[in-house]
């Protein structure tokens, strides 16, 4: 065993909340309106890099459902100087990680690398936003993935059309009312036109964010990033999304079956503003105080004590557009929805009228500061994010100010959020229901 | 939605951890991938020297692993407890292990549930105490910002030490459990790992996957109370702290708030090795109203300190590994599937290796051949070289992303401690990755994955895909209860 020294012991462990530290960055464009947010940090020997696009599945049209992801797909399939799938083959190859994600706002291309990557990550980066191989046989190829994945993520799965079923009763509006993942037949009618037309309108370097956070160098990745990127032409501004949502005057109301599910569910969504409005930050304590791991007030009433379901989820979610505040519950075996539903709504009454306890302010302040830190720990995480406030915010300094932001939210104004928007005419209720399949054969 | 799915298949200590590789096989090949070759790489590795936790052996028998990094203020451990895991359940008490560390966390002598997680949610600090229903373990594990990490220890001691196991908690417990049970039959991937545990380790332990409601009802307080009593010893226990806390500082807490934790005097637990595996089938869980069929294919594996892991590790990246041949094949060339992959287990007894996959129905057929096609081909001729090359190199060059959590590398060195690896085991571990030559990685594809031992396991709609199925072999029909189907 090992010998301490003495001194060492009587070191008093930390205490007072120490001051997190800044996330330093530099923010400027190129002259084609790339721009391009750069944050060194030497941690570890590694960087990220986040190519955001400023398009997603609230750009399509009707008749197109789908594409913006089925797109993303394509930006895989190889370009002028880079071969199908080799994109990929080389990120994995020298020991790093990428993806692409697709949203209703914006589409988000990723590679985490060792630091000693940064000219072959910007290469195939700039190659596809410069020169995308656009042919029907890659095309065809991932419709077939992308249906593939529908049918794992909706068709094959539990409750996974009560998720398009909930979007399509709250929203009026086109852009934000249709699933990202699009139906099949819309995904059937895609074709290389589309495909050449949307890459032209919206993967143009002046419809993009490039964020690299991690171990670089800020004047050279900055001069780099001009020789990659620079010479792409700009292109005329996309169409302007409609993000109008008319006012809702009154409950809607939906019942489901569902093959694959085995016990009732119940989800409400009600109508609350994009992120950008300041209510967004009182609406996300609401979700914290009401269903924020087990101290939250739905455990404790519903799950714990009423033993009504083993499970209820409540918040909202990043919108450019019009947002909506869920609660999803599943009810217990012999337990009803019904009473799911008056138990989900006393609280809301509750939390509408009775006092909220300081400690549920404190728990969703330290909420933040925690999430502030833990997200310093990953430069990808870091790089998301700073590119998500530059494109939904124009504000990449927000990262640095969440935390802040939360900690001046007041109880008053967390009760005012929930009078304004959770009220019963403003609110879309989808219930599914387990279809019962004919006993005994194992579907045989 | 991302593209590229990325299976973790298996519960693989080191497979899980590592990302996994790509390839560019010479016999099944693809159209779907080109390499152009103009692409600036540079042909370096990063050498990545992984930092050593610090480590002491305290009087009561716990072993102490600090990783001090100051980067960012927080910390984070856990505290591994050997025979206090499933594995060592009664076998009409199968759950009890896990249901004991379950309600560790529901209320101590001086604080309720309610009142555990009040605290731990307002300082936004975790604490979990878990056990799974195979392995001979059970951990307790947190997280807290250093400015309440004192407090968290003082929580976790109480949860450790003096847990209640309240008769009206249980009752709870078992009604929010019971429910899940129900829930996880709709879970196509539950179903096929239940079947495809069962059929690879039979009665052994590491063949359970879920406890059933009568495992629940035949286990009472007292059995819970007891099984805490008897298996929660620090005799053979490790205690691991990454982040911003020194040796000295772990020191000073274990002692003021674990001073009571005493030397039991128990000996250390064994485990034994699953028995052979039966003769391959094929196993169909039939699923009404599936659109899919969920597939499983695989067998038994190794321990972790079996001499063909690397061997296997590497193999298996050009298999299964993300842009491996399954992937480039079956959904790039095929577009059968969404993503496929393949990953296997090794810990203290022989784990399992499985590539899984879900297809649409119609494609069950080929998409299963193709599968079991690219497993010969593999048996059957050695890799190329720069296909080798490029999967060694991925899973070596995948350490410096490790370096940005402190935690990750802690849990290489935990293993360390577990499986008794050496004390330069990650120093050396990137050259053992690259002297892996092609005919070991042959030689470990015969060896496991030779067509004598697979077992296949396929969830799906029994209407339209039995007959098929019965071509792979001997079939058993099931229901989605687990029930057998005559």
């Amino acid at each position: 065993m090992k010998r301490l020294c003495a001194a060492a012991l009587i070191v008093v462990l930390g205490l007072a909340a120490a001051p997190i530290r800044k996330i330093q960055f530099t923010d400027t464009k190129l002259k084609n309106g790339l721009r391009v947010i750069v944050s060194e940090d030497h941690a570890a020997p590694v960087f990220s890099i986040v190519v955001n696009y400023n398009v997603g599945s609230r750009d399509e049209r009707k008749g197109r459902t789908g594409f913006a992801h089925l797109f993303e797909h394509m930006m895989f399939k190889g370009s002028e100087n880079v071969g199908q799938n080799e994109q990929p083959y080389l990120i994995f190859m020298n020991g790093g990680t990428m993806n692409g994600m697709t949203s209703k706002d914006r589409t988000v291309y990723y590679e985490t690398l060792p630091a000693n990557q940064l000219d072959m990550a910007l290469f195939l980066e700039s190659d596809r936003m410069r020169a995308l191989a656009i042919t029907k046989d890659n095309l065809d190829n991932q419709r077939n993935a992308v249906q593939e994945e529908r049918r794992l993520a909706v068709d094959n799965q539990p409750y996974g059309k009560t998720f398009e079923a909930i979007d399509e009763l709250a929203y009026e509006n086109f852009a934000y009312e249709h699933s990202v993942i699009g139906s099949m037949a819309d995904l059937n009618a895609a074709s290389v036109e589309d495909v050449t037309a949307f890459f032209k309108t919206y993967y143009a370097p002046n419809n993009a964010i490039i964020a690299i956070v991690g171990d670089v160098d800020t004047k050279t990745t900055l001069g780099k990033l001009d020789k990659y990127f620079g010479s792409i032409p700009a292109q005329p501004a996309p169409p302007q999304v409609d993000m109008t949502e008319a006012p809702q005057k009154e409950e809607r109301r939906l019942t489901l079956e569902d093959q694959l599910a085995r016990l009732p569910r119940i989800d409400m969504a009600y109508k609350v503003p994009p992120s950008s409005s300041p209510d967004m930050d009182p609406l996300s304590v609401l979700g914290t105080i009401l269903s924020g791991g087990r101290s939250s007030r739905f455990y404790e009433a519903i799950v714990r004590q009423k033993q009504l379901s083993n499970g209820i989820g409540a918040g909202t979610n990043d919108s450019r557009g019009p947002g909506l505040f869920q609660i999803t519950g599943t009810a217990l075996p012999g337990k009803t929805l019904k009473d799911l539903e008056e138990a989900i709504d006393q609280e809301l009454e509750r939390i509408k009228t009775a006092p909220i306890a300081d400690w549920e302010m404190e728990k969703a302040r330290t909420g933040a500061r925690r999430s502030l830190v833990a997200g310093l720990g990953s430069s990808l995480n870091r790089a998301v994010q700073i590119s998500e406030e530059a494109l939904f915010f124009n504000d990449p300094d927000r990262i640095n100010t969440r935390a802040d932001r939360i900690a001046r939210v007041t109880a008053a104004d967390v009760q005012r959020v929930a009078n304004q928007y959770l009220v019963k005419t403003n609110r879309n209720v989808v219930l599914t229901l387990p279809k019962a399949t004919a006993p005994g054969r194992g579907g045989q | 939605m991302p593209p590229f799915v990325f299976i973790a298949a298996v519960l693989g200590v080191l497979a899980a951890a590592l990302p996994q590789a790509p390839a560019a096989p010479a016999q099944p090949s693809t159209t779907q991938m080109v390499l152009k070759k103009k692409a600036p790489v540079s042909n370096d590795v990063l050498k990545v020297k992984l930092p050593r936790p610090q480590e002491a052996d305290l009087p009561n028998g716990l072993h102490l692993m600090v990783l001090e990094d100051h980067r960012l203020p927080q910390v984070t451990f856990t505290l591994i407890i050997p025979g206090a895991g499933g594995y060592f359940d009664p076998a009409d008490k199968i759950g009890l292990a896990s249901y004991t560390a379950s309600l560790m966390r529901e209320g101590t002598k001086t604080r309720t549930s309610p009142q555990i997680s009040e605290a731990l949610e307002t300082m936004a600090a975790s604490l979990a105490v878990t056990s799974s229903l195979s392995g001979p373990t059970a951990s307790v594990s947190g997280s807290a910002l250093t400015e309440s990490f004192d407090k968290l220890m003082d929580l976790t001691a109480d949860v450790l030490l003096n847990p209640l196991f309240d008769p009206a908690e249980w009752d709870r417990f078992k009604t929010r459990t019971k429910a899940g049970l129900i829930q996880q039959r709709t879970n196509p991937g539950f179903l096929a790992t239940e079947m495809f545990n069962r059929a690879v380790f039979g009665s052994h332990p590491a063949g359970r996957v879920s406890p059933t409601a009568a495992n629940l009802d035949a286990i009472s307080p007292e059995a819970l109370v007891e099984f805490h009593r008897t298996h929660y010893a620090p005799d053979h226990a490790a205690l691991a702290f990454a982040g911003d806390i020194s040796l000295a500082d772990a020191r000073r807490l274990v002692d003021a708030k674990l001073g009571a934790w005493k030397k039991t005097g128990t000996p250390q637990t064994a485990v034994a090795d699953p028995p052979p595996m039966s003769t391959p089938k094929v196993y169909l869980v039939a699923r009404p109203g599936s659109v899919q069929t969920t597939l499983y294919v695989g067998a038994q594996s190794m321990t972790r300190t079996d001499p063909d892991y690397a061997a296997l590790t590497v193999v298996n990246r050009v298999l299964g590994g993300t842009m491996g041949r399954l992937f480039r094949h079956l959904r790039e060339e095929k577009g059968y599937t969404y993503g496929i992959g393949s990953g296997f287990s090794a810990t203290l007894y022989r784990g399992s290796w499985n590539s899984s996959t879900s297809v649409r129905t119609e494609v069950t057929e080929p998409a299963l051949t193709d599968l079991l096609a690219e497993l010969a081909e593999l048996r059957d001729t050695p890799v190329p070289e720069n296909e080798l090359a490029d999967a060694k190199r991925a899973i070596v060059g995948s350490f410096a992303r490790d370096l940005e959590s402190p935690q990750q590398v802690l849990g290489y060195y935990i293993d360390n401690w577990l499986y008794g690896l050496s004390s330069d085991y990650w120093d050396t571990y990137p050259a053992r990755i690259m002297g892996v030559t092609a005919a070991q990685a042959q030689a470990a594809a015969q060896k496991y994955w030779g067509p004598g031992r697979l077992q296949i396991v396929a969830v799906g709609d029994a209407t339209k895909i039995t007959d098929l199925l019965r071509k792979k072999g001997t079939l058993e029909l099931y229901d989605a209860d687990g029930n057998p189907v005559k």
